[in-house]
């Protein structure tokens, strides 16, 4: 491992001694954005949701669940991936990963936050958020899937934000003569109580909380209470059904190692990491990538199937429209690219490149958020009771919901320029353990 | 009347079918076939208590080890006695309370029968009487004791056959709600079915389920089951506009208020808003939150008002009788008497009865009469009950004789919507101007 040698500490604190032009263009950038999403919400605020291309279905026509909702799911799924990978390297000793892992964490993070947001941004009172959720929960909390949901995204952002702030106090710690000076009062609140004897039973506790990360996300999350927003209402027939758990799972793993993919190549890129982020890396996640893009092309094929055969009428319905739209074989066509190159590269090594890649994960992260706002809508237009002439109607986003999209990708690029400012992104273990691998 | 039967019933008729029940028990189906012809005599009077008592007394003692028989003569004790001078006292109290019109005499009977009495003698009679359709006795007598302890269910009878798709219900309902254009609480479809060569007419307001999706859905318990009368309602101080309710119904009856109210809600006055809890969940909601039909909850706070709806009321003006409200748990309430009434009209004239002049064995009186109820395949459990036909599944909207545009507002409230949030403002009541509609569904 000739490029390992070279590895050490000064590597990991380059992003915090290092701003680049480039970097405030990002910045500048990203600002946009979020400030036109800030435009949208305060007009969907002053007048409304009639800002949005929702209405309601039935004799109205259209749908009342749209790109925000879609979007939502969106953001959890690649949340997934994050804290899934970071787990299964420390549980299953996945040590190829170990220089993505905080990155991944921190998408995690990133991603969970949007997706919260996304549940403000959609509500019609989103002033009573508090006043009515609160005092309702201990009821509703057996019954309503949405308070399922907004349940387990929070233990799950506990869960990840204690993963995360338990493990960083060993790199915090160990480098903070290193660290910005400017933000010793966050280092020393981070390492209230640090002595060097707890770096054991820390490391036996964020074992078991990867345990529980690992249990939960996929059977809770979503494979759980996501999809069951949507699988448990008979009456729509695009959504009804139990195989709305494992394809929900198989889209979000695949976003989810998109995003990771994205994330580590930007990285790398910016701040010289090859020699940590190894091209062996991206291909690892490469196939990962494949592996998640063929499960959900697989459910996909389970669902038409089925849709088409010899399905109830409204089922067939739903299929035949499903399969008539172009959004849908635009979802699956870059989905399938991205499998189609994970094949060759595989079959053909010299096909592989970090470039290729990225491109994957953009054509994966694309489909993935069209094929579930398409999901979404779709099932809405097609209801089981579609006697209304106004069914199936008609949506399209407006700009202010659009704006919304490219505001939270901007909230997460802000968030990782910012955190790498303050904190190792990458873990110092990793970087011990290149260097023991070197040596 | 079934009532009767029980005396007139020919037990040897249905000898066979009677041994075939009792030979399935694990008691002497000979001693049971002896009692039910015995207790047949003793309710025609030919037997005394007495000498019923006497007669299978050593062979129930025998079989059961104990004679549990409701008679005053096993009381008595000394069955060696009894002859036909005993006072009959006894047996006169037992035939006058055995009114077999009064269901009440009956259960008390039924109640103080042991096995014996329940199994065999008794067992007997209940055939009779299924045999002779007397089932509806179980139905309106005694579920109609219990029923006054689960307390109200609003619901409907809509009779589609009385529908002319005037859309007054329609009009109606927005002039009592106020509810923003398009956002149609109660929606009158005229569609055409293969097979039916008229177009039909499905009156459609909400549903009220028992089993409410929308109502288990809701993050909040903004939308409810209302206690006293099983209205679904939403409360309009809690909602939080998450239209999860909407989502989850399988009717599409409900509609997000997208805009500001205005002028609608002003023009209610408080009583009407609130409902007796002091929630508020009648009228047009506030913006940002759902509505949908509420079968006019402060209505039915008001015993004086109790049982009425704006949409019942337009629609008995217009003299056409489709729509009828009221308390489904109580037998005298006005769906349940339409009910009666409609299948009471179709076995005097309808098909089925006269059919040929036999008419084999009438099985149940719903098959009389075409209701259903939409979607129950769901197991949403819906509180309106349709007199009439049943959509199909490829059945399709058509333009109805009356159009919503200008009267009611509009058909279709997406298109008001895209219009704007300007076009919200003045959508309501009053105004209508620059709607316009993108397919060719103009009158």
């Amino acid at each position: 491992m000739a490029m390992s040698t070279r590895v050490s500490k000064d590597d990991i604190l380059r992003p915090m001694r290092r701003t680049s032009t480039e970097y405030y263009y990002v910045l500048a950038a990203a600002s946009v954005a979020i400030a036109i999403f800030a435009v949208a919400y305060i007009i969907q605020l002053q007048h409304g949701l009639i800002v949005t291309g929702l209405a309601d279905w039935g004799s109205g026509g259209g749908v009342t669940w749209g790109l925000y909702i879609g979007a939502f799911i969106w953001w959890v799924g690649i949340a997934h991936g994050g804290i899934i990978l970071s787990a299964a390297v420390r549980l299953i000793g996945l040590d190829r990963y170990k220089p993505v892992a905080r990155l991944a964490e921190l998408l995690t993070i990133g991603a969970l936050t949007v997706a919260g947001l996304y549940i403000i941004v959609h509500m019609g009172r989103p002033d009573r958020v508090v006043t009515s959720i609160i005092p309702a929960f201990p009821w509703t909390v057996h019954t309503s899937p949405l308070v399922w949901d907004v349940t387990v995204i929070t233990l799950y952002f506990v869960m990840t934000a204690t993963y995360l702030a338990l493990t960083i106090r060993y790199d915090v710690s160990r480098m903070r003569e290193d660290l910005p000076d400017r933000f010793d009062p966050l280092y020393g609140l981070l390492l209230i109580g640090y002595s060097e004897r707890e770096d054991e039973v820390i490391e036996r506790m964020v074992w078991w909380l990867a345990l529980a990360i690992i249990i939960l996300a996929p059977l809770l999350l979503h494979g759980g209470v996501i999809p069951w927003l949507f699988a448990l209402l008979p009456s729509m027939p695009g959504w009804f059904g139990a195989i709305q758990g494992p394809q929900f799972l198989t889209i979000a793993l695949t976003s989810a190692i998109g995003g990771v993919i994205i994330t580590a190549a930007i990285f790398r890129r910016v701040y010289g990491w090859e020699h940590i982020i190894t091209d062996d890396v991206f291909k690892g996640l490469t196939m990962w990538l494949g592996l998640f893009v063929l499960l959900f092309v697989w459910l996909q094929l389970q669902q038409i199937i089925g849709g088409v055969y010899a399905a109830p009428v409204d089922q067939a319905a739903a299929t035949e429209a499903k399969l008539s739209h172009p959004v849908y074989w635009t979802a699956i066509g870059l989905v399938l690219l991205a499998l189609g190159y994970v094949f060759a590269q595989g079959v053909r090594p010299s096909i592989f490149s970090i470039e290729r890649s990225l491109a994957a994960s953009v054509a994966v992260l694309v489909g993935t958020l069209l094929e579930k706002i398409f999901f979404v809508v779709e099932g809405l237009l097609y209801p089981s009771f579609s006697l209304y002439d106004a069914a199936p109607g008609d949506y399209f986003p407006t700009w202010i919901e659009m704006a919304s999209v490219t505001g939270t990708i901007a909230i997460v690029v802000v968030f990782f320029a910012l955190v790498a400012k303050v904190i190792p992104v990458v873990e110092l273990h990793a970087i011990e353990e290149l260097q023991e691998g070197g040596k | 009347m079934s009532a009767d039967l029980p005396l007139q019933y020919d037990f040897s008729e249905d000898e066979e079918r009677m041994r075939g029940i009792l030979d399935e028990t694990e008691y002497d189906t000979e001693l049971g076939v002896a009692l039910a012809k015995d207790a047949q005599k003793l309710i025609a009077g030919e037997l005394s208590e007495a000498e019923f008592a006497a007669r299978h007394h050593e062979a129930i003692i025998e079989e059961f080890e104990t004679d549990e028989r409701p008679l005053e003569a096993l009381a008595d004790g000394d069955l060696e006695e009894v002859d036909d001078d005993t006072d009959r006292k006894g047996l006169k109290d037992a035939l006058s309370g055995f009114d077999p019109d009064d269901e009440q005499s009956r259960r008390e009977v039924l109640k103080k029968s042991g096995a014996v009495a329940g199994v065999l003698s008794l067992g007997a009679w209940g055939t009779a009487e299924s045999m002779a359709g007397g089932d509806d006795e179980e139905e309106s007598g005694v579920a109609a004791a219990d029923e006054d302890e689960e307390g109200r269910q609003m619901g409907m009878v809509i009779d589609l056959e009385r529908c002319d798709g005037c859309i007054g219900c329609v009009d109606a309902c927005r002039e009592e709600n106020n509810w923003s254009s398009g956002a149609n609480w109660m929606y009158v479809l005229a569609y055409e079915d293969e097979g039916r060569d008229d177009e039909d007419f499905l009156i459609r307001p909400c549903q009220h389920c028992t089993n409410a999706p929308c109502d288990k859905v809701c993050p909040v318990n903004a939308r409810h089951t209302r206690e006293e009368d099983g209205l679904v309602l939403t409360d309009y101080d809690i909602c939080i506009g998450c239209r999860y309710c909407q989502v989850a119904c399988p009717y599409g009856v409900n509609y997000f208020q997208w805009g500001d109210p205005g002028e609608g809600m002003e023009a209610m006055s408080d009583e009407h808003r609130y409902d007796d809890r002091g929630r508020h969940v009648d009228g047009v909601p506030l913006k940002g939150t759902m509505g949908k039909c509420t079968f006019c909850p402060t209505r039915q706070d008001d015993p004086e008002t109790r049982g009425s709806v704006a949409c019942m009321e337009a629609c008995d003006a217009m003299g056409m009788g489709a729509i009828h409200f009221g308390d489904l748990n109580d037998p005298e309430s006005r769906p349940n008497q339409y009910l009666e009434e409609r299948r009471a009209e179709v076995r005097t004239n309808g098909p089925h009865t006269d059919e040929d002049g036999v008419s084999p064995h009438s099985s149940t009186e719903e098959d009389d009469i075409s209701t259903f109820k939409l979607l129950e395949d769901k197991g949403t459990d819906p509180n309106v009950i349709y007199i009439g036909n049943e959509p199909g599944p490829n059945a399709q909207q058509v333009d109805g004789p009356v159009s919503y545009e200008g009267r009611v507002g509009a058909d279709r409230r997406k298109d008001v919507l895209d219009e704007g949030a300007d076009a919200e403002a003045n959508g309501n009541h009053e105004s209508t101007t620059g709607v316009t509609r993108g397919d060719g569904h103009e009158h």
